[in-house]
């Protein structure tokens, strides 16, 4: 398609324009061609498809991807300072749980689920920091021990049970609350137009932008990224920031759950499971975006829109979602070499 | 090095966009196979097609909340069969499990465009407020198997519990009064709740004890279910059946029984039937002794048609049930039936070719 012909004209060019123009083409192809891509493709999708062109369905979009995106931020915090979180999905399900446990069976107000479940994310991500930090077990695998670890005590919590509106519960008795219509609002609710998930989001986004791009915090995160033992001896706390690092990517998967728990409107013991994939991704595709070649926000944020794109693109067009996995997966390839492979190039 | 450089961006570019073309072509082919097929099958259309048919495609979306596994599959390409037969344009989204995937479906399906939306299973309290705004908007909804309350939407179903109530009178037979059962299902599910209530009552009816109840299900229910009750079995080794009232539960039982070598002493009870679901109930050793169901492509087919009424304006009531019927593992055997194909033409009362019908309607039914 049309991707192929920004690169095209420089095969046929003699070797001395080659030459000159080459290095130019190639750093422009690293730093904008994964935003051209996403502008292509919805050109594409826009011009074919007329319902793709709707407001609405733009917003359904962002409402779609908003989970995996918040998700994405907390990853994208963790791979600053040169780790990863594998817990994100499952922390998010816990968050259903917590909320539809607090509001459903212990009949509390919408305000005290959010807290719940914001006080859980925070006590996971702790957990993880425990255990990189202290117990000194490489971050992928100690991330991967604890998604393991939240998905049982969350089915502990219901003895494995969706936990439904006025379902009988295991004393025999019915459950005595349900979902408020505050709490709903997370998801179902608008603010001037725009679904409140899809503003959180956008706030959720700049500001962690503010705090990794603009603050003292965020350098450091990422000095210890870079190397640890050169930040350990400028003095730099580095087990307190990495701990930093996995609280807040607790809290964020945490407020990911909440929007999720908003969207089901009930306990739902598989939710969240999904969503682990494609946060990781996300936060991978978007160390493509600007040619930074490392973690960054408003990359994870473009990441997650790019997935919608193509998600709500191809489903349009009538393809199958597996051929859509086909096509998400050769995406991330491509932004992984365009991190990886040229920007390694362009350095070394 | 700028020399390397250059055609290695051209070449990830070139073959993100091959992938591209081949997504595409590779889908292309799919469809026109299952057109073969049904210009093939469908008997022919007789009467003038009312509006909106016969002008162009008519576009119908449908929202499903998984399409994985034999049952769902088969409900799939019998929908899509019956979709090219009638001229409509059938956009499928499947959340693959992800409820919340599903709610996000639902509202892109409203904004498609799609004069129709037909909804395959869901939460309720997830999928009713996209309902609602669908129906505001002026398009019809016709629901397979979620409970809904909004008024006029049309709600298709097959008959739960004339289907949970036709195995169970099996299971009675089989195993008498004051048996020690096992049950594998999970609540939540409208077609399983209603199958849990008459287990219920024939549990009372029969002074069963019920020893364990386990189940889950996820997008691949069948395997994650045998350690489920793998582990009851350990506990529970002396049940004399067990009743799974939904096909890949069943599955996941039966491999359960099988790996702690209790076929002899187990039965197992299930529900839905397929291809698969056969195979597995004729295999040597296999504890699946009874199930019931309906044809679920058959369904599919149904629940399109059904559609088509309504958008035609010729259905004239809410609700359309597709009744079940109780198939056990000795039928199967002695009429040697390994597939779907054989099991309808044994049992006619699968197809429901008179169900939701019309002269202008090519029908897909065997």
């Amino acid at each position: 398609m049309t991707t192929t012909q920004s690169a095209a004209p420089a095969k046929t060019a003699t070797p001395s324009t080659l030459a000159a123009a080459g290095p130019r083409i190639q750093n422009a192809v690293i730093k904008y061609g994964f935003i051209f891509v996403t502008v292509t493709l919805f050109t594409y999708f826009a011009l074919s498809e007329p319902s793709f062109r709707d407001s609405a369905t733009l917003l359904d979009t962002l409402r779609y991807v908003s989970v995996a995106a918040i998700l994405g931020l907390g990853v994208t915090l963790t791979m600053a300072v040169g780790g990863m979180d594998m817990s994100v999905g499952a922390v998010a399900g816990l968050g259903v749980t917590v909320a539809a446990k607090t509001m459903v069976t212990y009949n509390q107000v919408g305000v005290v689920a959010i807290i719940a479940v914001i006080v859980a994310g925070a006590l996971a991500g702790l957990l993880n920091a425990l255990l990189i930090v202290v117990l000194k077990i490489p971050d992928m695998l100690a991330t991967l021990g604890t998604m393991f670890v939240i998905q049982g005590t969350k089915l502990i919590l219901v003895d494995g049970q969706s936990i439904t509106p006025g379902m009988t519960q295991s004393d025999g008795t019915t459950a005595p609350g349900r979902f408020t219509e505050g709490f709903l609002r997370i998801d179902r609710g608008t603010i001037l137009g725009i679904p409140v998930s899809v503003v959180i989001f956008g706030a959720l986004t700049v500001v962690a932008w503010v705090f990794l791009a603009r603050t003292r915090w965020g350098r450091v995160l990422y000095a210890i990224g870079a190397n640890p033992e050169a930040s350990r001896l400028a003095g730099i706390r580095v087990g307190a920031y990495r701990a930093l690092a996995y609280v807040l990517s607790g809290v964020l998967a945490s407020i990911g759950g909440l929007i999720l728990a908003a969207r089901i409107g009930q306990g739902d013991v598989s939710a969240g499971t999904s969503q682990l994939l494609e946060a990781v991704a996300v936060a991978l595709v978007g160390t493509s975006v600007l040619g930074r070649g490392r973690p960054n926000v408003w990359g994870t944020a473009l990441g997650a829109v790019l997935i919608g794109i193509i998600t709500t693109g191809l489903t349009i067009k009538g393809l199958p979602y597996y051929t859509q996995d086909v096509v998400e997966g050769a995406v991330l390839i491509l932004a992984l070499i365009f991190s990886f492979t040229l920007s390694k190039r362009r350095t070394a | 090095m700028s020399r390397t450089r250059l055609p290695l961006a051209a070449l990830s570019l070139a073959s993100v966009s091959a992938l591209f073309l081949a997504g595409c072509s590779q889908s292309t082919n799919a469809s026109t196979d299952t057109a073969g097929d049904t210009a093939a099958s469908a008997s022919a259309a007789t009467g003038t097609k009312p509006a909106p048919f016969g002008k162009g495609a008519v576009k119908v979306a449908l929202v499903r909340q998984s399409g994985a596994g034999d049952y769902f599959e088969q409900w799939g390409n019998g929908a899509k069969a019956q979709a090219k037969a009638l001229g409509i344009d059938l956009t499928v989204y499947d959340a693959q499990a992800d409820n919340a995937k599903q709610a996000t479906d639902l509202s892109s399906a409203i904004n498609s465009g799609a004069q129709a939306i037909i909804v395959d299973h869901g939460f309720p309290s997830t999928i009713q407020p996209e309902i609602d705004k669908a129906v505001k908007k002026g398009i019809k909804v016709v629901v397979y198997d979620v409970e809904t309350t909004t008024k006029g939407v049309i709600s298709t179903k097959q008959d739960d519990a004339s289907m949970a109530q036709a195995v169970l009178d099996v299971m009675g037979k089989e195993l008498g009064k004051d048996a020690k059962v096992g049950y594998v299902n999970v609540a939540g599910y409208a077609a399983l709740d209603k199958r849990d209530s008459v287990w219920k009552s024939t549990v009372d009816a029969n002074g069963w004890k019920q020893a364990f109840k386990v189940g889950k299900v996820t997008d691949s229910t069948a395997t994650d279910n045998v350690p489920l009750v793998s582990a009851a079995l350990t506990q529970h080794s002396d049940v004399t059946g067990i009743f799974a009232p939904y096909d890949e539960l069943a599955k996941g039982t039966v491999l359960a029984v099988q790996n702690k070598k209790l076929q002899d002493k187990v039965k197992v009870f299930g529900a839905d039937v397929s291809n698969a679901d056969i195979q597995n109930m004729t295999a040597a050793d296999s504890p699946w002794v009874a199930t019931a169901g309906t044809d679920p492509s058959a369904v599919g087919a149904a629940v399109v048609r059904t559609t088509a009424l309504e958008l035609a304006g010729q259905l004239n009531k809410t609700s359309v049930e597709f009744p079940a019927v109780a198939i056990t593992q000795d039928f199967l055997k002695s009429k040697n039936i390994q597939n779907m194909d054989q099991l309808r033409a044994a049992l006619p009362a699968l197809n429901l070719s008179q169900v939701s019908t019309a002269d202008w309607i090519a029908n897909v039914a065997h």
